[in-house]
C-alpha cells in the first residue's frame, strides 16, 4: 500500500524536530505493510500526541482527554470487525484516564493502545504527569516534584494486559515492527512509546540515546516474572544512568473480550431488527 | 365503584416488593386497575419497606396514604401504619402468619405467602388462580410456598367476593417501559453503571439481551459508560445509557462531546431526591435544570419527560428517532416514582418511530470542518456553532407532530407539571375546582406557543413539581416570559398523592 494514501492535507503543527514525527512515520508504515487502512479506526485523546488524528488518513475519533480507551472499547463493541488503535498521552492515559487503563488491561478487548510517553504535559506548557521523574520543577511544581513516577509496563502486566511493550520514538523501524505485532495480537496490546518532549523534557533525548537497548531473543516474553523483572530495570527516572530496555516484554493468550459475547458474533449491522411487539409486551400480562 | 388500598410492609428481605407485585398481577388478571408504589430505604436486610397497592375497577394512576387493608410481614409494619387505616380497615399480620410458620417449620419469608393466600380467600379468588400466578412470579414450584399459600387460604372465609370484571390488564413499571421502548426504538447496545433508580433498566435489558440481540455491559464507571457509548455510536450502533444524578454529573463532559461530534445517544436520567448521594431510593424532579443545561458549550439537545410507562415506551422510541435523525443527545428525564412504580394498562402501544443511524468516518471533539478535521479560524468556528445550533428549530418543528404537551380536563384554572406527577394529578383532577391540567412532555425543545397559550387563557395557574424550587416555573418564564407565582411543591422524597394535591391546590 502507498504511504501517500495515509497522508492528509492538514498542516502539521508539532514543533520542528518533535519525536511525534517518528511515531507518525512508524504508524503509516505499519498500517501500509499490514494493508489495514480501510478497516482501521484510530482514537486519540487530547494533547500533542492527539494531533496525529489530523495527519493520518484513517477513520478516526478525536476524543476527549483521558477517554481514549473507553471510546476505543465502544468502537470495538459497535463494530468488532474494525481494528482499533488508541493513541494517548502519558497524562491522558495515566492521570486523567488511569481507571480506564487498568480496566481495559483486564477486559482484554482486541484493541491496541499506544502511549506517546514524553513524561510531561506539553500542550499545556510543561506540567508534570504520573511518569515524570522525582525532583522535576515546572510551573505547577516549582518546589520540585516529591513523588516517584509510576511504571506503566508493570502496571499493565499486573492489570492483565496480554501484550506489553516499550518503544523509543527515534527507533522508527523497531517501533513499526512492534506496532505490527501489537495490532496483530488478539487482545489488549499496549506499547509505551518513549517520546521525549524536546521543549519541556529535552534532557531525556541524550539519556535515552545513551541507555536504550533492544530486547533480543534471550528475553522470554512468555515468562511473566522475567518480564516483570525486565520492566523494572528502568524506573523512568534520570538520577543515574540505567539501561532502558525496549521491545516486547510480555505476551500471553487470553480470550478477547468481544469473543465471549454470543451477540457480537452477529453484530447489530448484520441483522435486520424486527420487533415482535406482542412477545415483548406479553411479559407484562 | 370498587376501590381498595392495601399496604404490604416488612423488613427488607421478607419479600415485600415481590409480594405486592404478585398481588397486583393477580388483580390485573381479574381485570382490575392497579397502581403499585414502592417505598424502601437504602439497605439490604432489616429496616422497614412497604408497598402500597391501590386497586380499582376504574382506571387509576396513583396511590393514597390511607389503607383499607394492611398486610404486615412483621409487627413493626402494623405498629407504624395502623393509624392510617381507613374506617373499617384491618390488619392481617403476625397473629395470622406466626402459627402457620410454626406449623410448617419454614423460614420467615413464607409469611408473605400466608398473607397472599389469606387475602385472596377474603376476596373469594379461586386458589388455582393464586397458585399459578405465584409459580410464575417466583419462577419455581416450591412445595413450602404452596403449603403456606394454602394454609393462608384456610384462615378465613370469603368476606367480599370480587368477580373478574374485565379482560386481563398489563402491569408494567416505568423502568420496564424504558427497556421495551428501547427495544422498539432499535437499541443495539445498552451501557450503564449501577445506580438507583436507573439500574432496573440495566437488569431488564441484560436479562433480555440475547433474545433481542442487543449487547448489555456494565463498564468501570459512568465516564467509561458514556464515552464507550459514543465510540459505539461512531460505528452506527444505537446506544442507550442509564444513570441517576451523580452518574449523570460524571457523564456531562461527554454530553458536550456528543453535541460537538454529532453522535446520537439516548441518556435515561432517573432522578432521585436531593443533592449528592441524597436519598437514593426516593423520588424527586430536582434535576430538570441540570438535564436542560448539562455540558459545557452551546449545542442542541432533546429532553423529554414521560408521565407514565405507556408514555415512556413512546417517548423512548421518539428519543432514539430524534437523536439519530438530528445527531445530538437525547435525554429521557424520569424519576424513581415513574421508574419503580407499576401501572396498569388495557393495552400497550408502540410508536412507529425508531432510531436509524449510520457509521461515520470522523468524529472530532475539537471544532472541525465538514470533513472532520480540526479548525480554529474564526469563520470555521462560527460555521460549526451555527451548524449544530441550527438543529434546534428543526427539532422544534418536528416535535410539534409528537404531542409535546397534553391538556386534561376542563376548567378556567390550570395546573402545570411534567413527568411522574401526572398520575396523582389525573386522579385528583375531578375533585379540583375548575382546573385543567397541562402536562409538558418536551422540555427541550420547548413547546413555547402551546404553553404560553394555555397559561394566558387561564385564571389561576399553579405549578406542581416534586422539587424544592419549582424549576419548571423558572424555565417557563425563561421560554415564554410568563411568571407562575403559585407553586405546590413536595421535596421530602415522597411522590404526590391525590389527597395531598386536593388539600393543597386551592383557589
Amino acid at each position: 500500500m502507498d504511504l501517500e494514501k495515509l497522508k492528509t492535507n492538514e498542516i502539521i503543527t508539532w514543533c520542528p524536530g518533535c519525536l511525534n514525527f517518528g511515531i507518525l512515520q512508524a504508524v503509516k508504515e505499519a498500517i501500509a505493510e499490514l494493508n489495514i487502512a480501510g478497516s482501521t479506526a484510530m482514537v486519540t485523546g487530547i494533547g500533542c500526541h492527539a494531533k496525529i488524528y489530523d495527519y493520518l488518513n484513517l477513520k478516526g475519533f478525536y476524543g476527549i482527554h483521558g477517554r481514549v480507551l473507553p471510546i476505543a472499547f465502544g468502537i470495538k463493541l459497535g463494530n468488532p470487525d474494525l481494528k482499533v488503535i488508541g493513541f494517548g498521552g502519558d497524562g491522558d492515559t495515566y492521570a486523567e484516564g488511569m481507571e480506564h487503563f487498568v480496566h481495559n488491561c483486564r477486559y482484554n478487548t482486541d484493541i491496541t493502545m499506544m502511549v506517546h510517553n514524553n513524561q510531561v504535559f506539553s500542550l499545556t506548557t510543561g506540567q508534570f504527569t504520573p511518569t515524570t521523574e522525582k525532583g522535576f520543577k515546572d510551573g505547577s511544581s516549582p518546589l520540585g516534584l516529591a513523588e516517584s513516577p509510576i511504571n506503566p509496563l508493570v502496571l499493565a502486566m499486573e492489570a492483565g494486559a496480554t501484550f506489553v511493550a516499550r518503544a523509543y520514538a527515534l527507533e522508527v523501524s523497531h517501533l513499526k515492527d512492534l506496532m505490527k505485532r501489537a495490532i496483530n495480537h488478539k487482545g489488549f496490546s499496549f506499547i509505551d512509546i518513549l517520546q521525549p518532549c524536546i521543549v519541556y523534557h529535552k534532557y531525556s533525548v541524550p539519556y535515552l540515546n545513551k541507555n536504550v537497548y533492544k530486547l533480543d531473543n534471550t528475553h522470554d516474553a512468555s515468562n511473566f516474572n522475567k518480564a516483570l523483572e525486565k520492566a523494572r530495570e528502568w524506573d523512568y527516572s534520570y538520577e543515574k544512568d540505567t539501561k532502558v530496555p525496549i521491545g516486547l516484554f510480555y505476551e500471553t493468550k487470553r480470550p478477547a473480550f468481544e469473543s465471549q459475547w454470543p451477540q457480537l458474533k452477529r453484530p447489530w449491522y448484520n441483522i435486520k431488527r424486527e420487533v415482535n411487539w406482542h412477545n415483548v409486551i406479553n411479559k407484562f400480562k | 365503584m370498587m376501590q381498595k388500598t392495601i399496604l404490604i410492609g416488612g423488613e427488607a428481605g421478607l419479600g415485600t416488593a415481590v409480594t405486592s407485585h404478585l398481588i397486583g398481577k393477580i388483580f390485573c388478571s381479574l381485570g382490575y386497575y392497579v397502581f403499585n408504589y414502592r417505598d424502601y430505604p437504602s439497605l439490604i436486610r432489616g429496616g422497614h419497606n412497604f408497598n402500597v397497592l391501590r386497586i380499582s375497577d376504574k382506571p387509576i394512576h396513583s396511590h393514597e396514604e390511607k389503607y383499607d387493608i394492611i398486610l404486615a410481614l412483621d409487627q413493626k409494619t402494623a405498629d407504624i401504619h395502623e393509624k392510617d387505616l381507613n374506617k373499617g380497615g384491618f390488619v392481617f399480620g403476625v397473629k395470622e402468619t406466626e402459627p402457620v410458620l410454626q406449623k410448617l417449620q419454614g423460614p420467615k419469608i413464607l409469611a408473605n405467602d400466608v398473607l397472599i393466600g389469606l387475602l385472596f380467600k377474603y376476596f373469594g379468588v379461586d386458589l388455582k388462580v393464586v397458585m399459578s400466578a405465584a409459580e410464575k412470579e417466583f419462577g419455581q414450584k416450591s412445595k413450602l410456598i404452596k403449603q403456606a399459600i394454602e394454609e393462608g387460604y384456610g384462615l378465613t372465609d370469603v368476606k367480599e367476593k370480587l368477580e373478574k370484571v374485565d379482560k386481563e390488564k398489563y402491569f408494567i413499571s416505568g423502568n420496564e417501559a424504558i427497556g421495551i421502548g428501547s427495544i422498539a426504538g432499535n437499541v443495539d447496545i445498552h451501557l450503564a453503571y449501577p445506580m438507583t433508580p436507573a439500574s432496573p433498566v440495566l437488569h431488564f435489558l441484560a436479562k433480555n439481551q440475547l433474545e433481542n440481540n442487543i449487547l448489555v455491559f456494565q463498564p468501570e464507571n459512568e465516564i467509561a459508560v458514556i464515552n464507550a457509548a459514543l465510540g459505539a455510536s461512531f460505528t452506527g450502533a444505537k446506544v442507550l445509557v442509564g444513570t441517576s444524578g451523580g452518574g449523570f454529573a460524571l457523564m456531562t463532559e461527554a454530553v458536550s462531546l456528543a453535541g460537538m461530534a454529532e453522535l446520537p445517544i439516548v441518556i435515561y436520567l432517573a432522578q432521585r431526591t436531593a443533592p449528592s448521594t441524597g436519598v437514593p431510593t426516593y423520588t424527586a424532579q430536582g434535576d430538570l435544570k441540570f438535564a436542560l443545561n448539562a455540558g459545557h458549550g452551546e449545542f442542541a439537545r432533546i429532553v423529554v419527560a414521560p408521565g407514565d410507562p405507556q408514555e415512556a415506551i413512546i417517548r423512548t422510541q421518539e428519543a432514539f428517532y430524534l437523536t439519530c435523525k438530528y445527531r445530538t443527545p437525547a435525554i429521557i428525564l424520569g424519576d424513581k416514582h415513574l421508574g419503580e412504580s407499576n401501572y396498569t394498562f388495557d393495552e400497550l402501544k408502540k410508536s412507529q418511530l425508531a432510531g436509524v443511524s449510520h457509521p461515520v468516518d470522523r468524529a472530532n471533539s475539537y471544532e472541525h470542518s465538514e470533513n472532520g478535521h480540526t479548525v480554529e479560524d474564526a469563520e470555521s468556528v462560527a460555521r460549526g456553532q451555527e451548524k449544530r445550533l441550527s438543529k434546534m428549530p428543526l427539532i422544534e418543528k418536528e416535535i410539534q407532530k409528537l404531542n409535546p404537551v397534553a391538556v386534561y380536563g376542563k376548567g378556567n384554572n390550570l395546573i402545570v407539571s411534567h413527568g411522574s406527577t401526572k398520575g396523582a394529578i389525573l386522579d385528583a383532577l375531578p375533585e379540583l375546582p375548575d382546573f385543567r391540567f397541562l402536562q409538558i412532555s418536551y422540555l427541550s425543545p420547548f413547546p413555547r406557543e402551546q404553553v404560553s397559550d394555555e397559561i394566558k387563557k387561564s385564571q389561576k395557574v399553579i405549578l406542581v413539581e416534586n422539587s424544592a424550587t419549582g424549576a419548571l416555573a423558572d424555565f417557563i418564564a425563561e421560554q415564554t416570559g410568563l411568571i407562575i407565582k403559585n407553586k405546590v411543591l413536595k421535596y421530602d422524597g415522597r411522590p404526590f398523592t391525590p389527597d395531598y394535591l386536593i388539600k393543597n391546590i386551592v383557589i
